[in-house]
């Protein structure tokens, strides 16, 4: 089941197409990577998802619904280019954007508190803004995009600014919200992270859609049957010449097999003449190298 | 709606919160107060040598003045010495003089050949150490045509007596045939209201649209505008920040007016003055035309016969009307602009009919009842001051009836205009926004 269903979408400004016929379906308690380089179109994308934009023409349904203004109040948007009021406090900013997302006033005073607590930060409550780093405002940020309990979180390069310690803070919530059965867009330029923390992802380039499906899947369909063998010992003369050799250092090779081989094989020509394995795995293309391969192509 | 509601509160809170609205709100009055006493301060004002001598080589002037004086100005900004020297000597004397040192700062000389029957050939002149301003040759010149004037009566040999009494002026009544009310004196007295309740206005546009048109700009400025508009609509965050800015608005007129009495009722007695004594009366008769103590009395007579009902019911919709068609303009202007402080260019379409509206409300006081008072008194963009100007003037139901229906409908069409401007603009970034630009916001849809 899909949360979220883009079909068709089109999107302009004057003659420049920043989305072109995109279509595609987040599903449900998944955390879903939207890529893309810079000038995309990832934040157009997103700005109609969050209705601060509408397409010119195609369908987003969110549970199966037109995505309407009712919806709005289901999702929660942390923008790359981020912003408080400098001079609201904390406590009284946070309560105001989670009316704004239709909490009581007294709904939204609890929800600050458990928050605030939760980051061990209640200390904060009469702080003004204007007083915090930039990894204390991002940290109130992430707070103002979850306090309304949103189905749908949309971040959008959430860890940018921020130090080591509180980007795996941040990762962590993420992961538990997740847990918890919350669908969340994740948008970033950083590959590592799509891969550590995303189980879907789409790939855009020039507004158009290039790529998309699980990151496992992806990993497995751009494979180009490489193998890495290490092992002791030393290879007799003529091994190598059925074998395909993308590169060979000391005591360790990396071969190239033809589609329909096995990994078995190599294996077991290395067992014949009796050199000692000592270690062996399929080199599988990270997402990085996908994505650039991906973009260039479409280029 | 219930969204509209909540942007209100934080906007009027904050702003109301800030020790700069009290500050404003406590010391406006009182800058208001120092500002009209400066004025009238300046405006007397005297520097430098104000001495003029006076050297009769036709002997004219001199008979008459060995029994009458040559009266110096009334706010003593010339005195006048009239002297029996040599004018060659004085003149060289003058001139060899330090600027500070020198006796008069200037000679008038009537030549030995002067004429009453043609007083300009030979002509009299005025040498000066210092420069005369306008106001002083006009003074000098009116002085000596008034003195002039007096040798020719006496020649004549018209009496003192009569020549007093031909100096006395013919002041009419003006009295309305249509409006009972407006007795003498009173064409001054709502004029002056008038012009008060139009400046009124003027000013509150400029300061409390600034206000909003800041506040949209640091929205942009500050990105926070991204997470708003997901949760409302751009329609609801604009006029939220009107409303609001509005209702701060509001509460520091009702705080003015309170603190206007309680100044005028409390602290005043307690200074032994009374409102007649007030600067702002000081400043009308030294500042405006001259005017005797009766007109005086009778326009403050006036005051109490403007029509109190009519302007309490009607000032406040103008002003709210005003407001709302001029807020959300600014707010448009804030939202194109964002931080970028030198494309101030794109305020001139707003402050221009607002300055505009202003001097043709200084117009209509005088002339209450011409057509240029009657358009700009219905036209949206200029009806909140001009109107308010012409309130005390006892205006027709029907025409009050449609300048408002026209406010109405002027500020749902510039909001409208507004709101597709500022929906558009609040996201622009980085780049410099043209008009042409502008107005395909306006045009283009969602």
């Amino acid at each position: 089941m899909s949360l979220l269903s883009l079909q068709h979408i089109v999107k302009q400004y004057g003659t420049y197409t920043a989305s072109d016929d995109v279509s595609f379906d987040i599903p449900a308690g998944k955390i879903f990577g939207l890529l893309g380089p810079n000038g995309a179109g990832k934040t157009t994308l997103i700005r109609m998802i969050t209705r601060i934009l509408y397409p010119d023409a195609g369908h987003i349904l969110f549970n199966g619904e037109a995505l309407a203004e009712k919806h709005t109040e289901r999702i929660g948007y942390m923008p790359e280019e981020r912003g408080l009021y400098k001079k609201m406090k904390v406590g009284e900013h946070l309560i105001y954007l989670a009316r704004l997302k239709g909490l009581s006033k007294s709904e939204a005073q609890g929800k600050v508190n458990h928050w605030l607590q939760k980051f061990q930060i209640e200390d904060w409550y009469h702080k003004s803004i204007e007083e915090l780093s930039k990894g204390m405002s991002q940290k109130v940020q992430f707070i103002a995009t979850v306090i309304h309990d949103p189905d749908l979180l949309i971040l959008d390069e959430p860890f940018s600014g921020l130090d080591p310690i509180n980007s795996k803070l941040i990762e962590e919530e993420i992961f538990a919200l997740s847990r918890t059965g919350k669908t969340i867009i994740f948008s970033t330029h950083r590959m590592e992270q799509v891969e550590e923390i995303c189980n879907e992802i789409v790939l855009v380039n020039k507004g158009r859609k290039i790529l998309e499906g699980g990151v496992k899947e992806l990993k497995q369909r751009f494979k180009e049957h490489l193998f890495r063998i290490t092992y002791q010992g030393t290879l007799p003369d003529g091994m190598l010449e059925k074998l395909e050799v993308v590169s060979a250092d000391t005591q360790s090779l990396t071969v190239r097999f033809a589609a329909g081989h096995k990994g078995n094989e190599l294996l077991q020509l290395f067992i014949e003449k009796n050199l000692e394995v000592t270690s062996f795995n399929e080199i599988l293309p990270s997402i990085n190298e996908i994505f650039i391969r991906q973009v260039h192509s479409s280029n | 709606m219930n969204k509209i509601w909540i942007i209100i509160q934080r906007e009027y809170i904050t702003r109301v919160k800030r020790p700069a609205f009290l500050l404003t709100t406590l010391l406006a009055p009182v800058g208001f107060l120092l500002l009209m006493v400066a004025s009238v301060a300046i405006s007397t004002l005297n520097t430098g040598n104000n001495n003029v001598a006076v050297i009769d080589d036709s002997g004219i002037f001199n008979a008459y003045f060995e029994d009458h004086n040559l009266a110096d100005a009334e706010d003593g900004s010339v005195h006048f010495f009239v002297v029996r020297e040599n004018f060659d000597s004085l003149a060289a004397s003058l001139s060899a003089a330090k600027e500070d040192e020198a006796r008069y700062s200037a000679v008038i000389h009537i030549p030995a050949a002067f004429q009453i029957e043609s007083p300009q050939n030979p002509a009299m002149v005025y040498m000066h150490v210092e420069r005369p301003g306008m106001a002083r040759q006009q003074f000098v010149n009116a002085r000596f045509t008034d003195v002039l004037n007096k040798i020719r009566m006496q020649q004549l040999n018209i009496s003192d007596t009569l020549q007093a009494q031909m100096e006395q002026t013919v002041k009419l009544q003006y009295i309305s045939l249509k409006n009972a009310e407006e007795k003498s004196g009173y064409g001054l007295a709502a004029g002056i209201a008038g012009l008060v309740m139009g400046f009124a206005i003027y000013m509150s546009l400029f300061f409390y649209g600034t206000m909003i048109m800041k506040g949209v700009q640091e929205e942009k400025t500050n990105r926070i505008v991204e997470v708003l508009t997901s949760s409302v609509k751009p329609f609801q965050l604009l006029m939220g920040k009107i409303l609001g800015v509005g209702a701060v608005g509001l509460t520091q007129f009702v705080l003015w007016i309170l603190l206007t009495f309680i100044v005028n009722i409390f602290v005043l007695p307690l200074l032994g003055i009374t409102m007649g004594d007030s600067p702002s009366a000081a400043a009308m008769q030294s500042g405006g035309p001259e005017m005797d103590p009766e007109s005086m009395q009778a326009m403050v007579y006036s005051l109490r016969e403007l029509p109190f009902t009519q302007i309490i019911l009607l000032f406040p919709l103008y002003f709210l009307g005003g407001f709302l068609l001029y807020g959300s303009l600014f707010a448009a202007v804030g939202a194109a602009m964002g931080e970028d402080s030198d494309q101030q260019s794109l305020m001139i379409p707003i402050t221009l009919p607002i300055i505009i509206s202003i001097f043709i409300a200084m117009n209509v006081v005088n002339n209450p009842d011409s057509s240029l008072g009657l358009w700009a008194s219905l036209i949206p963009f200029s009806s909140p001051i001009v109107m308010s100007a012409l309130l005390p003037f006892h205006q027709p139901v029907w025409k009050v009836a449609l300048s408002l229906l026209l406010l109405v409908a002027g500020f749902v069409f510039t909001t409208f205009i507004a709101a597709r401007i500022y929906r558009t603009g609040i996201l622009m970034y980085g780049k410099k926004v043209k008009f042409s630009e502008i107005l395909r916001w306006i045009f283009s849809k969602g």
